[in-house]
């Protein structure tokens, strides 16, 4: 058996250049213009019935289709044979072609287009159905992946609602590729349309019969999908088929809500609840649409800080403070992806927003971005989304190579991982890190996607661009950390020059570590500074008590380090990480709550422990209240 | 929808004139008053358990399937038996593992509160369907504990393959011809189907014969010298309603069985001759 391929599907209905083979046809002339068509049931019996033609579709080995004389069910003159070509034909990549009449047949007193068929092999035939008259194919009801065999069976395609085929020309229709590669034959005998009392429980689904919710925006459309219908065959089985729009009538409970079109398309024209269900004839299909508003979550109400780097530095992918390279798309829909885009504006500001957000592919592969002479990436997001510290957004970078395509065994990428304390919800957070940090992207010349990730299905974003910063930026702070501003009496100090220290610090105990650690003065200010970081302890000298306290405050500066955490202690020893995001832009302040820390003793600590890389500057480390 | 109360037997006469199926050519049915004796209509609240008075259940899984490798467990809740609120008891045969098995379903019967010995057993019945499902309208001899079966005699009213909906049966099994022996009548619809509509199942059944009827159609009749073996049905039986999911007659369902699977039945009635 074979992956069934959707794009055999596709050919049919966008078949280019057709080849029409009118074979046997009896010309129809009586009629012509009248309302009412012959009820002629039959299709292909042993031989083409009155008025139908065959045309081969598009891409197709024109000569699949053979009249055969020899392999017959029950040994009637003739049946239709189909050759199906082993993939690389020059005369076709497969077969596949439609029987229709020149004017239309009523087919209302039937229920069902019946027909025997058998192959070469066993095999499972992409797609077999009626409907597809080479126009607008209003009424295609389809089987895909028609499993046959080397014997003769006799399958069933129920029509939906047989009252509206008054006027149809699209008698049969069949698509089929190599299967893993390899050509074979089907027969096709006895093709007719039936009205069979041995076919029953006939019911209708929209959504595949699932009954979805989905939170929509005002004047968002939403395609109702998934339309099938399925009838119980003589042998007991139920018989599903895909069945085109034209059999179903949509409603909306509540108009002013939504609304749905004859073809299924809904549009949300305000905010609030409204439920989309499905008729055909009269009996009600299963499955159905709730639209909920989507109004509950809230966007930003100011745009984001405009961008101030000369535009001569800037590779800008979107922002409206440059001129924007061209992006291929910023969704690309991969699978698996449910992330939805929407182009929006912010007081005039241009703002992307995406929503359902698990990843998403942004692509500028056509042109792909040439970053060797940019220092940083730069991207401003939003979030509704609750903020935790376990909850992470990703960036990730992908660079194509010199073969500036994808593969090739010259690609490269690294992603960034971003969490709590710079992530927050309801304000705009400035992503913005050296392109060093992303230490895998071996290349950056051929730059060719950025994929979004992670756990914000909500997310606002602009200022997506590259700059150059002037030397590659600074190495180590210019300035002091910001002075702490808490009253003495609130403050337990370990660090810093506005308060006294807690007595008898060591702040490089002899712990096996390869960090250098060196007190330096920044603007007069004593600055604590860690060199090729592995790990780094400080001890307390006596166990102190900070049950009383809400944080750990520390300033910290880096440039070059990915990885950075830091430890609470207590003796056992009790030690629990907290992960600081670096590198840093400028100083970076975090109070981290205690609580953060649990289960470490609060009321004995005596010990902080610093894990990860590249160099660190740190000051103010300290207890507050 | 519920027929009247107020069958025309005189169909009988008429339908006997047709019985063209079987070896015999035709048959005339000598005029017959049946006078009801037992009867249970289905009328009451929806999920209402069937009438307590009238009816039991056999429960569980059986021995080896209920003797028959059938795969489902018989319970009496309301998902598997009981009142539609509309006058129709259905019994639903579901997929979701329950007890121990992975179908569930419901098999209620008369036994120790209703028996007859021979008249008219009829019950008007829509069927379920799909491959592996065996729904049946029949009788055992109420002497099955003492002489176990089938020396106690079984009348099979009605049952159907559900991968074959529009062919029904009509069997005795008895002492020497049970199982894959038993003597078999069966009647098939012509672009019908048993499970798309209501049908009357019915047998006519005194000392020497038993009658299988649909919808008043005479389609099977059984003598004493029809069975190879002894002819057990000269004492009271009571009648069994249920829905067996796979099972030696049936097979078994596939992962294109349709579920779940009701059998509908609109009421069972029970006549005695009174000339």
């Amino acid at each position: 058996m074979k992956v069934f391929n959707i794009k055999n599907i596709n050919r049919i209905f966008f078949a280019g250049a057709l080849s029409i083979f009118v074979m046997a046809c009896e010309r129809d002339v009586t009629d012509l213009g009248t309302p009412n068509y012959p009820a002629n049931p039959e299709v292909f019996i042993d031989g083409f019935s009155g008025g139908l033609n065959y045309a081969a579709f598009g891409g197709s080995v024109p000569t699949a289709f053979q009249i055969d004389n020899k392999e017959t069910h029950n040994s009637s003159s003739a049946s239709m044979r189909f050759e199906v070509p082993d993939a690389n034909d020059p005369r076709g990549a497969y077969a596949g072609g439609t029987f229709f009449t020149g004017s239309g047949r009523n087919l209302s007193s039937f229920n069902v287009l019946t027909f025997w068929a058998k192959a070469s092999k066993s095999a499972t035939i992409d797609i077999v159905g009626f409907g597809n008259d080479l126009g607008v194919n209003k009424s295609t009801v389809s089987i895909s992946g028609l499993a046959v065999n080397t014997n003769w069976k006799k399958y069933y395609i129920p029509i939906p609602d047989p009252s509206k085929l008054t006027a149809e020309r699209g008698m049969f229709f069949y698509s089929e590729g190599p299967e893993e590669g390899k050509g074979y034959t089907f027969w096709i005998d006895e093709v007719r349309f039936e009205n069979l009392g041995t076919i029953a429980h006939t019911k209708y689904y929209i959504l595949d019969g699932k009954t979805e919710t989905k939170e929509a925006e005002i004047n968002e459309k939403i395609q109702i999908t998934g339309l099938k219908t399925s009838a119980n065959l003589p042998n007991g089985v139920d018989q599903t088929v895909d069945a085109s729009v034209a059999y179903f009538t949509f409603s909306s409970s509540n108009e002013e809500i939504a609304t749905v079109n004859e073809l299924g398309e809904v549009t949300i024209i305000s905010s609030g609840e409204a439920t989309i269900t499905a008729k055909v004839g009269e009996t009600p299909a299963s499955g159905a649409l709730t639209i909920k508003p989507a109004g509950s979550t809230p966007g930003p109400t100011s745009p984001a800080p405009v961008p101030g780097k000369p535009a001569m530095d800037v590779i800008s992918l979107y922002s409206n403070a440059y001129t924007n390279v061209p992006v291929d798309t910023w969704n690309t829909r991969w699978q698996f992806s449910t992330a939805e885009e929407f182009f929006i504006k912010v007081q005039n500001d241009d703002v992307i927003r995406y929503k359902n957000l698990n990843f998403v592919g942004i692509e500028f592969a056509s042109n792909t971005i040439n970053a060797t002479s940019m220092t940083h990436f730069h991207l401003d997001i939003w979030t509704p989304d609750e903020v935790t510290a376990a909850k992470a957004f990703k960036v990730l970078l992908v660079d194509f190579g010199p073969n500036n395509s994808f593969g090739g065994g010259d690609d490269s990428s690294h992603e960034l991982t971003f969490k709590a304390p710079l992530i927050t919800s309801g304000n705009w957070v400035g992503i913005d890190v050296p392109l060093t940090a992303f230490s895998g992207l071996t290349r950056r010349g051929n730059l060719a996607q950025l994929v979004l990730s992670g756990d914000f299905p909500n997310v606002y974003i602009d200022n997506v661009y590259f700059y150059k910063s002037g030397g590659g930026g600074p190495t180590a702070p210019t300035t002091a950390a910001p002075v702490p501003v808490y009253p003495a009496t609130n403050v337990i100090s370990i660090f810093s020059d506005q308060y006294t220290n807690v007595a008898g610090i060591n702040l490089n105990p002899n712990w096996g570590q390869a960090t250098k650690v060196t007190e330096i003065s920044i603007q007069n200010n004593k600055t604590l500074k860690y060199e090729g970081l592995n790990y780094q302890g400080i001890e307390f000298g006596s166990n102190q008590n900070v049950s009383s306290f809400q944080f750990l405050h520390l300033d910290f500066w880096t440039a070059n380090s990915t990885e950075l955490r830091i430890f609470l202690i207590s003796p056992g020893p009790v030690e629990t990480p907290f992960t600081l995001t670096v590198p840093t832009t400028g100083w970076s302040s975090i109070d981290i709550p205690l609580t953060a820390f649990a289960p470490v003793k609060l009321n004995e600590v005596f010990q902080i422990k610093m894990e990860g890389n590249g160099d660190i500057y740190l000051d103010n480390i300290l207890f507050r209240k | 929808m519920k027929i009247s109360n107020k069958i025309q037997f005189f169909s009988l006469l008429l339908a006997g004139l047709f019985w063209g199926c079987e070896t015999d050519d035709v048959q005339k049915l000598e005029n017959r008053n049946w006078t009801l004796t037992w009867s249970d209509e289905f009328e009451g609240e929806k999920d209402q358990a069937p009438d307590p008075t009238k009816w039991t259940y056999d429960l569980g899984t059986g021995q080896n399937g209920w003797g028959n490798n059938e795969y489902q467990t018989y319970t009496q809740r309301p998902e598997n038996v009981g009142l539609d609120g509309d006058g129709y008891l259905v019994i639903t045969a579901l997929n979701q593992p329950f007890g121990g098995a992975n179908f569930s379903s419901a098999r209620i019967k008369t036994q120790g509160l209703f028996t007859q010995k021979y008249g008219r057993f009829e019950a008007r019945i829509k069927s379920p369907y799909g491959p592996g499902i065996w729904p049946a309208f029949w009788m055992l001899g109420e002497n099955i504990n003492e002489v176990s079966w089938p020396q106690c005699g079984e009348i099979d009213i009605m049952e159907l393959r559900g991968q074959a909906p529009s062919t029904m049966y009509g069997t005795l099994h008895g002492p020497g011809y049970s199982g894959g022996n038993a003597v078999s009548k069966n009647y098939s619809l012509t672009n019908a189907r048993f499970d798309n509509d209501f049908y009357l199942y019915a047998v006519e059944w005194d000392e020497n014969k038993i009658d299988f009827f649909v919808n008043n159609y005479l389609y099977g009749r059984i003598t004493k010298e029809d069975v190879p073996g002894e002819w057990v049905y000269d004492q009271p039986f009571y009648m069994i309603l249920n829905v067996a999911v796979g099972g030696n007659f049936v097979g078994f369902p596939t992962s294109q069985t349709p579920f779940p699977q009701q059998m509908v039945i609109d009421f069972v009635r029970v006549y005695q001759k009174s000339n």
